[in-house]
């Protein structure tokens, strides 16, 4: 087929490029911070009530959640397009649009992860806070600590969770069209929210128990990856055809079949490093090398992680949803 | 803010269908666009377009003195309420900042493109000056007139004032001459120009020969030809590409390029020997059928289709498709005729086709052109011509119309039969319009004095000592326009918006330089409204109604077709159409057309076709904002089986060479089925060479550059352009 | 309230592009950005070719993506059916360009808003057609009321068997393509 098409706008012709790094950041973020707040919840609360003042074993992560999803904000408002427009998302609300969704969630989750944050400070670390009236509040927000906890563990998976709903709500775009892309993205920011916990924690036992959680997630998501994947090659022409750009080894794909290489990669070396830690009999402190090998797979599930929300944002700009199957592949 | 907001609307009625809809239409497109201004004052000017030659009516909506949109104006046949891509981007020419904005004097060396500013009084004594030396030192001949379009007419009048018959342009030679030349050898009549009479929204076949129609943006036109797709007509291209029209044709044939005389022999041939005529109409109305009966014997569809490569089943059918629904049916007589050499004798076939179907006069066929006649305004008579056009020289017999551009630039350069020393250059781009550009660069080398009067710094344009700004059709009145469509009718041009900078409309251009050269009598007008207000008397048209509705039809003056009370006549001197030509036969040519075979190129070589964009009129255009960013630069056609074997991909650039080892600029390849692998297409008008087109500049492949070769048609001396050949270098 | 619809009959879509440039100056389109274009499709071996010629625009969906996902209701379906943009709500966050599987919008380059075809709607108003079907040389694009049964759309709907772009996306356009289906030689 021949094909000439007259006014064409650059934002959509060859392919949709609307969103970039920025907005990949930001997945990767948002997800981050789903996953912090979900697994520091479940370190805060699998604890046995036994200390009088019910202390938070996990403080460092709730406290820097917030402004990682801060950071993530910030790309946001670097990719929209009119940014001092940007109130608009909080005059109204739209109950179709996941987005919207988004901006108010993320909208709550920042204030309430911040106090969450505040409520797992200790005495004895409350130097930390700085100014007084945050101490003060840190006092006064200690005895919620397991009711934010929890609150906090929900909000964790709906920030981990609507990225996801967002792209699949694409109708247009076969690659995020798909209900296990959700899925995906909460498991990828459950397994990064460990990984960052594994890297914070002080506490052996932490550690340790974040990287059994972690073997769990990361197996599950090489598969959801694998069902997804086998999801859209068994779907319609459009949704096979918008995974071919990862698996076409040419220089045009690059980019993308890379990224599948690096995390067949990334992802089983996790496994076999994490294995390696739990097996192991562990002495009441840690070696360095052992802590060097357990921080080293945390980072490799955080790059894993970056580069599937990389991928796909990219990729699932690359194919829209056709009629006629185009001859690329 | 829509209530607070204060609108003084001021509203130049058109008094059109629906206009009092367009009343209401104000606020919102106000809005649209972002005017802040408490005041809009919103005009809508009907006019008459001129971004290319059709000419069809159009009305301006101008909003604080600013055209803001172009339509199409619904009373005017040519347009009907509709305008194409050029008509729709008129402000870009009007608004672009790369026009000719002062009078410019050559200060370096011709083509040097150094130029001082200069007041029009300056710029106008510096021409007269120059003019009257030259005269008097060579006589007024040695001046001469290349034009296009409506400034033309003007500097007509001032060289014809001046003494000079050396006038000519382009459009006959280089472009209908043959055919209209070939249907009057037939008919005694050409069958229109701007519209075309072809009444193609009735036809029941059409076929056309290279005529494509959608690339070819005539408005109506093109309006009667979708007509006629839309209703279901039989449609029959003719053509070594897949046109556009091609992909709404029944029939595709997908002719050998230089062989379509030919095919038009063969048809002949079946539609004589099979009887697919009317005997008694070919008895009353034609002169010579026996003769072409005997002439056309050989051609037969076998024959043809050695000639052609169309399968001879096809010629046959599609021959017996015309003669079925006859006479309803047309022959197209198409357009740009300048490909061979030998094109009158293919435009007589044509009309000899049109003639054997029984067309001319006939519903669905070629309809007759209004007979009223409007008397002109009497002016001063413009002095004898001692000498003999060089423009319409001896040789040529049947060169005629607006005369030879290539006999002028001949005489030129040689100064034979006597010298030409000044060329007055109006609205066309000599150097991208005549084939051979050395011989064009020659000429010009050769002249005192190349005074341009022109929109834009076309290549042409800045080779000239004197180059004198000119309105667009949108700031400036022009003569009133005839339109011979079914009914006679006048359009008025008037200025849409006042000119910008410094440039004023060629009736004052030629009426200053008149002044100059001591013709003003020749101009008998303050301004040029004067005149238009004494013809609009002369033919009984109200004209400020004319101004308000831009179109006023003559009643009366349609008579279409032929009838019971409209007899066939023609306008030949034995009234009969004329199969076998004794005018031709006088001055020994074939007086029946025959086929002569046409130089096939060489091994590795494909025969270089040129033709339109539908977005795009010749040169002038490219610069265009709101059309240049739709096509930026040409492709060049290349058959997908000779990319593949030359290793092209679609999208990359090549470079052309011909035959004399001219290069192009590199050009884009389209590499494409549709089209044949013995030639490559290049759209015309690209790769402009001045630097003062800032987006034009040195885009896409200039396919005059390539034309380096041409044959002269030895019956009317008109250039034939398809006789060049070109390979593809892959661009280093 | 009307319900307005377009009808293109692509036969006589003659491609000369008249509608891509009065819509543009109609509607004062940013330079290098479009509203509507023109696809045209080859298809076949020499001398076997088919040409399509689609003219494509907004759909202006009974179903529209593009609204569902705006999150600040700056995308809206209009009284008239036809799918509009406030721009003072628009954010530029461009989840509606992802939704629009016709590819119909872009981004205002100097205001940073989403735009696309509006169907002309300020001309709508004022009792005219659409800016490209007001000058449509074919006669191709053809506009008009649903709800009218004697309306030019509903007569061509009712004569001629109509496919609309990408069904399978649950759109309902309310752009609607008459083309031909074969071509005997």
């Amino acid at each position: 087929m021949e094909l000439t098409i007259y006014g064409t706008n650059a934002l959509t012709y060859p392919h949709l490029h609307i969103w970039d790094w920025k907005i990949a950041s930001y997945l990767f973020l948002g997800g981050l911070t789903g996953g912090a707040l979900v697994m520091s919840a479940i370190a805060n609360l699998r604890k046995k009530k036994t200390e009088p003042h019910d202390k938070a074993c996990c403080v460092k992560v709730p406290l820097i959640a917030p402004f990682i999803l801060l950071l993530g904000m910030f790309f946001i408002f670097l990719d929209v397009e009119r940014k001092l427009n940007s109130f608009w998302f909080y005059l109204t609300f739209q109950p179709l649009s996941p987005m919207s969704w988004g901006a108010w969630g993320v909208g709550a989750v920042i204030p309430i992860s911040f106090l969450y944050g505040l409520s797992t400070v200790p005495d004895e670390l409350k130097h930390w806070l700085v100014f007084d009236f945050l101490k003060k509040w840190s006092k006064k927000l200690n005895p919620y600590m397991r009711r934010l906890a929890v609150i906090n563990f929900i909000m964790g998976i709906f920030v981990g969770i609507y990225t996801g709903v967002l792209l699949s709500s694409f109708v247009a775009r076969p690659l995020w069209n798909s209900a296990l892309l959700p899925i995906l993205f909460l498991n990828s920011a459950l397994s990064t929210g460990a990984a960052l916990v594994i890297i914070m924690a002080r506490k052996n036992e932490v550690k340790l128990f974040f990287t059994k959680v972690d073997i769990w997630l990361i197996l599950s998501e090489i598969t959801l990856i694998a069902l997804f994947f086998y999801g859209h090659y068994t779907s319609s022409a459009s949704h096979r055809e918008s995974i071919m750009p990862f698996f076409t080894l040419s220089n045009e794909f690059f980019p993308y079949w890379i990224s599948i290489l690096l995390l067949s990669i990334i992802f089983p070396l996790v496994i076999v490093l994490e294995f390696l830690e739990v097996k192991g009999e562990h002495s009441e402190r840690l070696t360095g090398f052992e802590k060097f090998r357990m921080n080293l797979s945390a980072l490799l599930v955080l790059v894993g992680g970056f580069i599937i929300r990389m991928a796909l944002i990219y990729a699932g700009q690359l194919i829209k949803m056709t009629d006629k199957i185009a001859t690329k592949f | 803010m829509g209530i607070s907001r204060r609108e003084f609307i001021k509203y130049a009625a058109l008094g059109l269908a629906g206009s009092a809809a367009l009343t209401t239409e104000v606020f919102k497109p106000l809005s649209a666009m972002g005017l802040d201004d408490d005041r809009a004052i919103v005009k809508h000017i009907p006019t008459v377009c001129e971004m290319c030659f059709w000419m069809c009516g159009a009305v301006g909506r101008v909003v604080n003195g600013r055209l803001v949109k172009l339509e199409g104006n619904p009373l005017h046949p040519k347009s009907r309420g509709r305008l194409c891509a050029r008509g729709n981007a008129g402000m870009g020419l009007l608004y672009d900042p790369d026009r000719l904005k002062a009078p410019l004097i050559r200060t370096g060396a011709r083509g040097e493109n150094r130029y001082k500013k200069a007041s029009w009084d300056e710029a106008l004594n510096y021409v007269a000056d120059r003019i009257t030396k030259i005269k008097e030192k060579y006589g007024p001949e040695a001046i001469a007139l290349f034009a296009h379009g409506s400034p033309g007419s003007y500097f007509f009048d001032l060289v014809l004032a001046m003494g000079s018959p050396n006038i000519s342009f382009p459009s006959f030679s280089q472009c209908l001459g043959a055919r209209n030349v070939g249907y009057e050898l037939t008919f005694g009549e050409d069958p229109g120009s701007g519209p075309e009479r072809v009444d193609m929204e009735n036809s029941r076949v059409i076929a056309m020969f290279a005529t494509h129609l959608g690339e070819n943006m005539h408005n109506s036109q093109v309006q009667d030809f979708t007509e006629a797709v839309g209703r279901g007509a039989k449609l029959i291209v003719v053509d070594p590409r897949f046109s556009t029209a091609a992909g709404k044709a029944d029939y595709w044939l997908q002719i050998k390029p230089g062989t379509d005389l030919a095919l038009m022999l063969a048809w002949l041939h079946v539609l004589i020997y099979e009887k697919w005529y009317d005997e008694d109409y070919i008895k009353k109305y034609t002169e010579g059928f026996e003769e072409l009966k005997k002439g056309v014997k050989e051609y037969t569809p076998e024959w043809a289709e050695k000639e052609t490569e169309i399968p001879a089943r096809l010629i046959a059918e599609t021959a017996r498709e015309l003669g079925r629904y006859r006479p309803n049916v047309v022959v197209h007589p198409g357009r740009h005729y300048a490909w061979y050499g030998n094109d009158t004798q293919r435009a007589r076939a044509n009309a000899l086709l049109n003639a054997v179907l029984g067309t001319w006069g006939a519903k669905g066929g070629i309809y007759l052109k209004p007979q009223v006649k409007l008397p002109s305004l009497k002016g001063k008579p413009f002095p004898e011509t001692e000498k003999e056009s060089v423009a319409i020289p001896d040789k040529y017999p049947f060169a005629g119309g607006e005369g030879l551009t290539n006999e002028v630039r001949r005489a030129t350069i040689t100064g034979d039969p006597y010298p030409i020393k000044a060329w007055l250059v109006v609205g066309t781009n000599l150097v991208k319009t005549l084939p051979n550009q050395k011989e064009t660069l020659q000429a010009i080398k050769n002249l005192d004095l190349l005074v341009s009067i022109d929109v834009m710094p076309m290549d042409t344009t800045m080779l000239a000592d004197v180059i004198l700004p000119e309105t667009t059709y949108l700031e400036r009145h022009d003569e009133l326009k005839k339109v011979y469509a079914k009914s006679l009718g006048i359009a008025l041009r008037q200025p849409v918006v006042k000119p910008l900078f410094e440039v004023k409309p060629a009736w004052w251009i030629a009426k200053e330089l008149a002044k100059r050269l001591g013709l003003e009598d020749y101009f008998p007008y303050k301004h040029l409204e004067d005149k238009l207000r004494k013809q609009a008397k002369l033919w009984n048209i109200d004209y400020d109604k004319l101004q308000r509705k831009g179109y006023h039809v003559i009643p009366n003056s349609a008579k279409p077709y032929f009838g019971p009370d409209n007899p066939p006549k023609f306008k030949t001197e034995s009234g009969k159409i004329n199969l076998y030509s004794k005018e031709l036969e006088a001055y020994g040519f074939d007086p029946i057309p025959k086929y002569t075979k046409v130089e096939q190129p060489p091994q590795g070589y494909m025969r270089l076709l040129y033709g339109r964009v539908p977005m795009h009129t010749f040169t002038r255009s490219i610069n265009n904002k709101w059309l240049w960013e739709l096509e930026k630069e040409n492709h060049v056609w290349i058959n997908t089986e000779v990319a593949r074997r030359l290793n092209i991909k679609d999208g990359e650039y090549v470079v052309l060479e011909n035959q004399d080892g001219i290069r192009s600029n590199k050009v884009l390849a389209k590499v494409t089925e549709r089209i044949r692998k013995d030639c490559v297409f290049l759209p015309h008008g690209f790769g402009l060479m001045s630097k003062r087109l800032s987006r034009a500049y040195l885009k896409g492949a200039d396919d005059q550059g390539l034309i380096t070769r041409y044959r002269i048609d030895p019956i009317t001396g008109v250039t034939g352009m398809r006789v060049n050949f070109v390979k593809i270098v892959k661009e280093a | 309230m009307p319900k307005y619809a377009m009808v293109i009959d692509q036969r006589r879509c003659i491609g000369c592009l008249a509608c891509i440039v009065a819509c543009k100056r109609e509607n004062h389109v940013p330079e290098e950005h479009y509203r509507t274009r023109v696809v045209e499709e080859i298809d076949g071996k020499a001398p076997k070719l088919r040409m399509e010629l689609r003219s494509e625009l907004c759909n202006h969906c009974d179903n529209p993506p593009c609204v569902y996902n705006c999150p600040t209701g700056a995308s809206y379906k209009d009284k008239d059916g036809t799918v509009q943009i406030n721009r003072k709500k628009c954010v530029g966050c461009k989840a509606c360009i992802a939704a629009c599987p016709y590819d119909a919008r872009y981004i205002n380059p100097e205001h940073g808003y989403a735009d696309k075809c509006t169907f002309c709607q300020h001309r709508l108003k004022a009792g005219k057609e659409p800016a490209c079907v007001a000058t449509c040389i074919g006669k191709s694009r053809v506009f008009g009321d649903l709800d009218d049964p004697s309306s030019k759309v509903s007569k061509l709907l009712r004569e001629y068997s109509s496919w609309v772009r990408l069904p399978e996306a649950g759109t309902h356009p309310r752009v609607f393509y008459i083309r031909k289906q074969s071509r005997p030689e």
